[in-house]
């Protein structure tokens, strides 16, 4: 199986020819066509956001920055981005000691009712987004805190919850007990073998909730467009109100900030877990 | 210098875990020696406490669609029903409840199927060049946001967008899609489809690979190896993403408001109006639970019929 590096890559290329048209043609067609799908609307505002005029053509009729120069003297739109930024970061941290404590609780103890546990730790999930935002829209209204930003951190972290606890739990799952009861029989602390035997291990889950539960929040709408006022309001909902008026090049520019932001998200979680492990969680 | 430093860090954490764990024995010895079951409890509770938000929240919602709605004073605290018989008599309601329901699940019939061979190919390829680029193509979308893509699908569908403008090279055109259901749909799959991946990858993975070749080996095709064994046993990724994908599109808004244009609306539409057009809260309350027990007998009646799938977090077999 020894050969020179040409060969192995022409070799690799016949391989990729082969599994590409040839061999399942449909099949392959059908997934490229899915492809661009997938990656057209990402692509398209990308593109658009370089346009010099202030119509949108195709094919774009020259290429500028002049777009992102105009930028940072948009008040509400660098406001907006601050706001959400906070907003996701807070939301991250606050899902971590609880995404661990839950997945550890729910993963390591002999709870009664755990299937009900379950169930209802996808509340989340299975209570529609408008719902939970009319929820939470009535709950920080009773309360007279709408309007302040911590209100939209805690709405992020409700919603986007078990998404932290499934990627703990995956990795509480692969962590063998044996390990720690390995530490402890050293005569490691529990509370040592807790910092340095199984928080190690679950961190890769960690990393991939946190960044998972970021980037959501980040892009979150929907909630954020019915619990938010003008002094919360954060990017994404800023952006829907600036598109529904009309499509200027500017706020592809702005827009492209969240494209940038996933480029460079599945970059880092390549690098730090894998994007398999991202998919396996 | 820096090995100063981390000596100096060293002897903070040796402190603090000192000071930590002198607090810990300050507890009764059995507590944190034996662990017992109940500490389980205690560990959940803030997420209970967190998730709880939501469960108070859909009681005092099914209390709100009771509450009688005035135009001056918005909310009388008086039980009424007329809520319930305005949204079941209502035609207009009637008919935004249908097209959600229906078009959600259409989304969901196509948005699974078109992820299953994705799914399958990201997987099962050897190619690792191939894997990345499927992956890749699948989390930047996925990481992108709605209102971004919405914005983007406008782009390309309207009027001098890409589409009309690649169609009036040929002489055909220009073809409206802004405000059509075509043009929801081409953008609902759009968001769901990656959605529909990400929860069946997993059901893939954990399926035999020697069972494939073993269906192969005894003469079966690729389509046949493919119906019969990967897709019975993907049931639980399949499961999970027909929830995922239904709950989330049944409750969709950004893409009928903005690619929809107003002219295809979604019950969170309506929803948002009653909320933030009329003030009607208990009509707006109505609704949600109304979506709530609909999109919850779906979802029931998946979990009964195949079961949690990916989506419960004992999946991989953990219990002892």
């Amino acid at each position: 199986m020894s050969r020179e590096p040409g060969t192995g890559l022409s070799h690799s290329l016949s391989r990729l020819s082969r599994k590409l048209p040839g061999n399942r043609p449909i099949i392959s067609g059908v997934i490229l066509l899915q492809i661009v799908f997938l990656m057209l609307p990402t692509i398209i505002v990308f593109i658009v956001s370089f346009q010099p005029g202030d119509i949108v053509r195709f094919p774009p009729d020259g290429f500028s920055l002049s777009w992102y120069a105009e930028i940072p003297e948009q008040d509400q739109y660098i406001s907006a981005l601050y706001r959400s930024v906070v907003a996701a970061l807070f939301c991250t941290l606050f899902s971590i000691p609880i995404g661990i404590l839950t997945a550890i609780g729910l993963m390591r103890y002999d709870l009664r009712f755990s299937n009900l546990f379950q169930i209802y730790f996808l509340l989340p999930f299975t209570v529609p987004l408008v719902v939970s935002g009319v929820i939470l829209m009535i709950i920080f209204g009773e309360l007279g805190y709408i309007g302040q930003l911590w209100t939209v951190g805690l709405a992020l972290t409700i919603i986007n919850i078990p998404f932290m606890i499934w990627s703990v739990t995956s990795r509480v799952n692969a962590l063998d007990p044996n390990l720690e009861n390995a530490a402890k029989n050293l005569g490691s602390d529990e509370l040592q073998t807790f910092v340095n035997v199984t928080l190690p291990a679950i961190m890769p889950g960690v990393v991939t909730g946190s960044l998972i539960m970021f980037v959501l929040g980040l892009n979150e709408f929907l909630v954020s467009l019915i619990i938010t006022t003008t002094n919360n309001v954060t990017l994404p909902v800023v952006i829907y109100t600036a598109i529904r008026s009309n499509i200027s090049p500017l706020i592809a520019a702005v827009a492209s900030i969240y494209v940038l932001v996933a480029f460079i998200a599945v970059l880092v979680s390549d690098r730090l877990v894998g994007l398999e492990e991202l998919l396996s969680s | 210098m820096s090995i100063d430093n981390n000596q100096r860090l060293q002897n903070l954490k040796w402190r603090v875990m000192d000071r930590l764990i002198a607090a810990k024995e300050t507890l009764p010895r059995e507590w944190y020696q034996s662990q017992p079951n109940w500490l389980g409890y205690v560990l959940i509770v803030p997420g209970v406490l967190l998730v709880s938000f939501l469960f108070v929240g859909l009681l005092l919602l099914a209390g709100y669609s009771v509450l009688t709605f005035d135009p001056i004073e918005f909310i009388v605290y008086e039980f009424t029903l007329e809520n319930w018989r305005n949204f079941l008599t209502t035609e207009a309601y009637y008919r935004i409840f249908a097209r959600t329901v229906g078009m959600a699940t259409l989304i969901t019939v196509l948005a699974v199927a078109m992820a299953l061979p994705y799914a399958y190919l990201t997987v099962r390829t050897e190619n690792a060049v191939l894997r990345k680029l499927l992956l890749v193509c699948l989390f930047v979308p996925f990481f992108t946001g709605v209102i971004v893509r919405a914005y983007g699908w406008m782009i390309i569908l309207g009027q001098n967008g890409l589409v009309n403008t690649g169609l009036g090279v040929f002489g055909i055109g220009p073809i409206r899609l802004i405000g059509t259901e075509h043009g929801v749909i081409i953008g609902l799959l759009q968001i769901m489809i990656p959605f529909a991946i990400i929860m069946i990858a997993p059901a893939i993975q954990n399926i035999d690979r020697s069972l494939e070749l073993a269906a192969s080996s005894l003469g079966s095709n690729r389509l046949e190896t493919f119906w019969y064994v990967v897709l019975p046993l993907a049931a639980p990724g399949i499961a999970g993403a027909t929830i995922v994908v239904f709950t989330l599109t049944s409750a969709t808004y950004a893409i009928p408001a903005l690619v929809g244009g107003g002219r295809v609306d979604f019950i969170s539409n309506v929803i948002y109006r009653a909320l933030f057009n009329m003030a009607n809260y208990p009509l707006a309350a109505t609704f949600s639970i109304s979506l709530v027990v609909v999109s919850s007998i779906i979802v029931l009646g998946i979990f009964r019929s195949i079961g949690t799938g990916t989506l419960g977090v004992t999946e991989g077999g953990t219990h002892e």
